[in-house]
C-alpha cells in the first residue's frame, strides 16, 4: 500500500478540492438563490444549492453518498433545464453545460470515494 | 459608454457577495428624495420660463456650469470665424441638377449613394458565385487615430463617395480627402486642424457631400465642391479637382457654426454626417452632447445658401415663428431636440427629413415645452424655402429613454391604393418599429396604431404619455419582452446573477417608466433597434435589409445630492473631467432635479450581457407582397468576442450588437460589416445566405459602399472601430475587388 496513515493521494486531493467548489456553489445558490426565489423568481437554485450543500460536505468526509447527491442535482438540473426552454442548446448551456462537466469529474471520484471509504472501514475495523 | 464605466471596482472576494451587488449600479442613498422645491408643478410647463435669463443670478455651487449668456469659451470658433451675414431665401440661385439626382451607374454621389438614400448600387459585377475570390485592391491610411495620451473616442463611421474620377472621404477628425478609385492614391488631402478637444462623444466623420455650383463656371475652381461640416463646427467647402478652399464660400470656405448657439466649450455641440443640399440649400444640424444639462446648447436646424455660405433661415423650437439669426447677445432657445443623424433631402417637394432626437437631459421631460413635445423624436418635415415645419410625425411620445432617431430615411415609391404610386419615406427607429410615411402630408401609409403605455410613471410632476405609436404594418425589428428565462451566462452561477439583477429591476415591458427607488431595464436599449446605419433598399426587387439590436439597458434616475457624489458634472462645468460623465452614459442632467446611471443590461463582472443571444439581427423585408419577412437571421460571429472580453475565436453565429449599415446590389448581394466580429461579409439578397466574409483591420462600423472604376467593381468599408463598440480602432479603409484575371 503506497498510503501510510494520514497521507493522501493526488486523486484524493482532488477529489476533496472537487468537494470544496461544489459546497462553494451549493452555498452560493443557496443564498443567491434565496434572493432570487423571495423576488418572484425560480426556487431551482435554492433548493439546487441545498443538494450542492450536502453532495460537497459528504464528498469532503470522504464519502462515495457525496457524488451520488452530486448526480442526483444533475438529474434534476437536467429535467429543470429541459421544462424551462425545451431542447434549445444555445438556452441549455448556461444551465446544463458546466453542472454536466462537472459532473463528469465528480463520477471520476466515486472509485476514489470509495477507496476512502473503505480504507476508513479498515481503520475502524483495526 | 467606456469599457470601465460603472464596472464595480469594489473586488468581490466570495461568491456570495455577487448577489448582493447585483443591482450595484449604485447603493440607494437612503437620503436625498425628491427634491421637489425644484420640479415645476404637474406636467409640462406652459411656457418656457423655466430657461435661465440673463437676469437670472449664477449658482454658485461646486457643479454649477456657466450661465448659457456666458461668452463663448476660447477655442469653441476654432478657426476665429467672422460672423456670417444673412440672405433672403428668395434669392437662393436655382440649382442645377446634382450628381446625387441621378448618380452614372459606376457612381456613389452621396452617402446614401443617391437622392433617394438607398444604398442601392446597380453594379452587378460581383455575385454570389464569384464573391468568394473577392480579394484587397488597396488600404488606405487617413491618419486619424487615438495618439498616446488621448482617450479613445474614435468611431470613424465614415462612408466614402465616388464621383467620376474620384473617391471623396473624411478622417475621424474631418480632413478631406480625394483618392484614386482604382490605386488608393491620394490625389489631395485638405487638412483643417482640428484639435482633439474638439471630439464630442465620438471621433466621427460620416461623410462629405459633393456639389455643382449654378453660378461658378465648368471648369473654374469649386464649380464642382466638397462640403462637410466638422466636429469643432464649422462648415467647410473645397473645391472637388484641387482640394483648395473655396474662397467665394462664407470667410475663405469656411462658416462658423457656432454662431447663435451661447455659452459653449469644444465638444459640447458637434456635426458628425453629411449635409443634405435641397434646391441649393445646404441643411445643418449638430449632435448635442447628451445627458450634461438641461440648457444645453440649442439643436437648431439652420439652412445656408451652398453658393455663398450665406445663413438663409433657421428652425428653433421654441422660437417657431422666428427663423433669423440671433442678434447681439442673444441665442438660439438652449436645450430643444437636436439631431444629428444623416437628414435626407427632397428637390421635387423642397423639404428636408430631418429625423430629431430629445431635447437635453433625456430621461426626464417635465421642463420641456409644449413645443418641445411635439417634435422630439420625430421625422419633421422643414421647408427648405423658409425653414417652417410642414409636417411632423412623431415616433416616441414624451421620451425618456434616449429613443432618438439614428437612422437616415430612405424614399420609395409605394403602391397607392388607386393604382398610382404615393411617395414615400422609410423612418427606421431604435424602437425597431418602421414608420412607412407619405412624404407630401407625413401621413402613414402603412398602419400605425396608438396603444396604451405604462402612465403616468413614478418621477414627481413628469407623468408619462398614455399611448405610444406601433407600425403594425412592417415586421417588428425587436423580440418579445424580456422574460426572467431569457437570462443567459457561461454557467448557473452568473446565469442566477442576472436573473437576480432582472428581478431587482422596473420592468414592465417597453416603455417602462423612470425610477429612482430602483434601475428600470430598458429594451429596445438606446443602441436600437435600428441606429445611425440606416437601411438599404433595392427598388428593383422591393426587398429592404435592416440590421438591428437586441440590446436592453439598466437605468436609474439619481437624485441631485446622488449625482453629485457620483462626481457627474456636465461639461462645460470647471470642475468637469473626462470620463465623469458623457454621453451615452451616465449624465448630470444638471438644470433638473436628477441624474441618469446608464449601463448595458450586462453582467458588470464579465462584461457579456445579461439577456440570451443572439444581440444582432440582419432581415429581409419584401415591401413589394405584403411587407413580410423574407429572411432573417443572427448578425455576427463570437470570434471576437468572449466573456471578459476575451475573444473566443469561434465561428458561432452568435448575433452581436453592431452599428453601421449595409448596401445591396443588383448582383444579388448584401454587403455590411456592423457586427463586432470586425468582418465584412457578403449576404445572398434573396436567400440569407452568408455566401463571404473577410476579416477587417479594424472593427467595421460604418457602412460600405460600391462603386466602379476602369471597368470594374470595388466594394469599400471603413475598418475605424469604435470605441463603444470595444472593437479594434483603425485608420484603414480597405477597398476589395475580383482579381484581375477576372476581368
Amino acid at each position: 500500500m503506497p498510503n501510510t496513515y494520514g497521507s493522501r493521494t493526488l486523486a484524493e486531493w482532488l477529489t476533496l478540492v472537487l468537494g470544496v467548489i461544489i459546497l462553494l456553489v451549493g452555498l452560493f445558490f443557496v443564498i443567491a438563490g434565496a434572493d432570487l426565489a423571495m423576488l418572484g423568481g425560480s426556487i431551482y437554485y435554492v433548493l439546487c444549492g441545498i443538494l450542492l450543500v450536502a453532495s460537497g460536505v459528504f464528498m469532503l468526509m470522504g464519502r462515495t453518498l457525496g457524488a451520488f447527491l452530486y448526480l442526483g442535482a444533475l438529474a434534476y438540473t437536467w429535467i429543470w433545464a429541459l421544462w424551462e426552454v425545451g431542447f434549445s442548446p444555445v438556452d441549455l448551456l448556461p444551465r446544463a453545460f458546466g453542472p454536466t462537466l462537472l459532473g463528469i469529474l465528480v463520477a471520476l471520484t466515486i472509485p476514489v470515494l470509495r477507496r476512502m471509504e473503505s480504507r476508513r472501514t479498515l481503520r475502524g475495523a483495526v | 459608454m467606456r469599457r470601465s464605466q460603472l464596472l464595480a471596482t469594489a473586488a468581490c472576494v466570495t461568491f456570495a457577495c455577487a448577489p448582493l451587488a447585483a443591482n450595484a449600479q449604485f447603493a440607494p442613498a437612503g437620503s436625498g428624495g425628491a427634491p421637489t422645491s425644484t420640479v415645476p408643478g404637474p406636467g409640462n410647463g406652459s411656457d418656457n420660463s423655466f430657461e435661465p435669463t440673463e437676469s437670472t443670478p449664477a449658482v454658485k455651487s461646486r457643479f454649477s456650469g456657466p450661465s448659457p449668456y456666458a461668452p463663448q469659451a476660447p477655442g469653441v470658433n476654432a478657426a476665429n470665424l467672422p460672423d456670417i451675414g444673412s440672405m433672403d431665401p428668395n434669392d437662393v440661385s436655382q440649382m442645377v441638377p446634382q450628381q446625387s439626382a441621378n448618380p452614372a451607374r459606376g457612381d456613389w454621389s452621396a452617402y446614401g449613394r443617391d437622392d433617394s438614400q438607398t444604398r442601392y448600387s446597380p453594379l452587378s459585377e460581383i455575385t454570389p458565385q464569384n464573391v468568394d475570390q473577392l480579394k484587397v485592391a488597396f488600404v488606405y491610411h487617413t491618419g486619424s487615430y487615438p495618439r498616446p495620451g488621448q482617450v479613445n473616442k474614435w468611431a470613424a463611421e465614415t462612408t466614402p463617395i465616388k464621383v467620376g474620377d474620384g473617391l471623396y472621404m473624411c478622417s475621424a477628425q474631418n480632413d478631406i480627402m480625394k483618392l484614386d478609385p482604382v490605386t488608393g492614391k491620394e490625389i489631395w488631402r485638405h487638412n483643417i486642424n482640428e484639435k482633439y478637444e474638439a471630439i464630442p462623444y465620438t471621433a466621427a466623420c460620416k461623410g462629405v457631400t459633393y456639389f455643382t455650383s449654378s453660378q461658378v463656371p465648368e471648369g473654374q475652381p469649386c464649380h464642382n465642391r466638397i462640403l462637410e461640416g466638422t466636429l469643432d463646427m464649422r462648415l467647410i467647402a473645397v473645391d472637388a479637382a484641387t482640394g483648395n478652399l473655396c474662397e467665394g464660400f462664407g470667410h475663405g470656405g469656411q462658416v462658423n457654426l457656432m454662431q447663435g448657439l451661447g455659452e459653449s466649450v469644444p465638444g459640447f455641440v458637434s456635426m458628425t454626417a453629411p449635409p443634405p443640399i435641397v434646391n441649393g440649400v445646404v441643411v445643418v444640424n449638430h449632435e448635442v452632447l447628451d445627458g450634461q444639462r438641461r440648457w444645453a446648447p440649442s439643436g437648431v436646424i439652420r439652412g445656408y445658401d451652398a453658393e455663398s455660405g450665406k445663413f438663409l433661415w433657421a428652425w428653433d423650437v421654441n422660437r417657431p415663428n422666428d427663423h433669423s439669426q440671433p442678434t447681439g447677445n442673444n441665442h438660439y432657445s438652449r436645450g430643444t431636440p437636436n439631431s444629428w443623424a444623416a437628414m435626407t433631402g427632397d428637390n421635387a417637394l423642397g423639404l428636408v427629413y430631418v429625423p430629431t432626437g430629445n431635447s437635453a437631459s433625456d430621461y426626464y421631460s417635465a421642463l420641456r415645452s409644449p413645443e418641445e413635445n411635439k417634435v422630439s423624436s420625430a421625422v419633421v418635415a422643414l421647408d427648405v424655402k423658409t425653414g417652417a415645419p410642414r409636417w411632423v410625425f412623431q415616433t416616441v411620445h414624451k421620451d425618456v429613454w434616449d429613443y432618438d432617431i439614428g437612422s437616415q430615411a430612405t424614399l420609395m415609391d409605394m403602391p397607392g391604393p388607386d393604382g398610382q404610386t404615393v411617395p414615400a419615406l422609410i423612418m427606421p427607429t431604435k424602437r425597431g418599429q418602421t414608420f412607412v410615411l407619405d412624404r407630401r402630408d407625413g401621413k402613414p401609409i402603412l398602419p400605425v396604431e396608438e396603444r396604451p403605455a405604462p402612465s403616468p410613471g413614478v418621477v414627481p410632476g413628469d407623468p408619462r404619455s398614455p399611448t405610444q405609436p406601433w407600425s403594425t404594418g412592417m415586421p417588428a425589428l425587436r423580440v418579445p419582452d424580456l422574460k426572467e428565462t431569457d437570462m443567459w451566462g457561461m454557467s448557473p452561477i452568473d446565469q442566477l446573477f442576472c436573473r437576480i439583477k432582472f428581478r431587482r429591476a422596473n420592468y414592465v415591458g417597453e416603455f417602462t417608466p423612470p425610477s429612482i427607488d430602483k434601475p428600470w431595464i430598458e429594451y429596445p436599449g438606446y443602441n436600437g433597434g435600428s441606429d445611425w446605419g440606416s437601411m438599404s433598399y433595392d427598388p428593383q426587387s422591393g426587398i429592404l435589409i435592416a440590421n438591428w439590436n437586441i440590446t436592453p439597458m439598466y437605468d436609474q434616475l439619481v437624485t441631485r445630492k446622488k449625482a453629485d457624489q457620483l462626481g457627474l458634472m456636465p461639461i462645460d462645468d470647471p470642475n468637469y473631467k473626462p470620463g465623469g460623465g458623457g454621453a451615452e452614459g451616465n449624465g448630470a442632467m444638471d438644470g433638473t432635479p436628477y441624474g441618469i446611471v446608464v449601463t448595458p443590461f450586462w453582467n458588470q463582472y464579465t462584461g457579456m450581457m445579461c439577456n440570451r443571444p443572439p444581440y444582432g439581427m440582419i432581415t429581409a423585408i419584401d415591401m413589394k407582397h405584403g411587407q413580410k419577412v423574407l429572411w432573417q437571421h443572427p448578425l455576427g460571429t463570437a470570434r471576437a468576442n468572449g466573456p471578459w472580453g476575451l475573444p473566443t475565436g469561434l465561428p458561432w453565429e452568435i448575433g452581436t450588437p453592431n452599428n453601421g449599415g449595409s448596401v445591396v446590389t443588383a448582383g444579388g448581394l448584401v454587403f455590411i460589416a456592423a457586427a463586432t466580429d470586425n468582418q465584412i461579409r457578403a449576404i445572398d439578397e434573396h436567400t440569407g445566405k452568408v455566401v463571404w466574409s473577410a476579416v477587417l483591420p479594424g472593427g467595421g462600423q460604418a457602412n460600405p459602399m460600391t462603386y466602379e472604376a476602369n471597368g470594374h467593381q470595388y466594394v469599400a468599408i471603413m475598418a475605424g472601430g469604435h470605441h463603444f463598440m470595444m472593437t479594434p480602432v483603425s485608420d484603414q479603409l480597405v477597398v476589395y475587388a475580383l482579381p484581375d484575371h477576372k476581368g
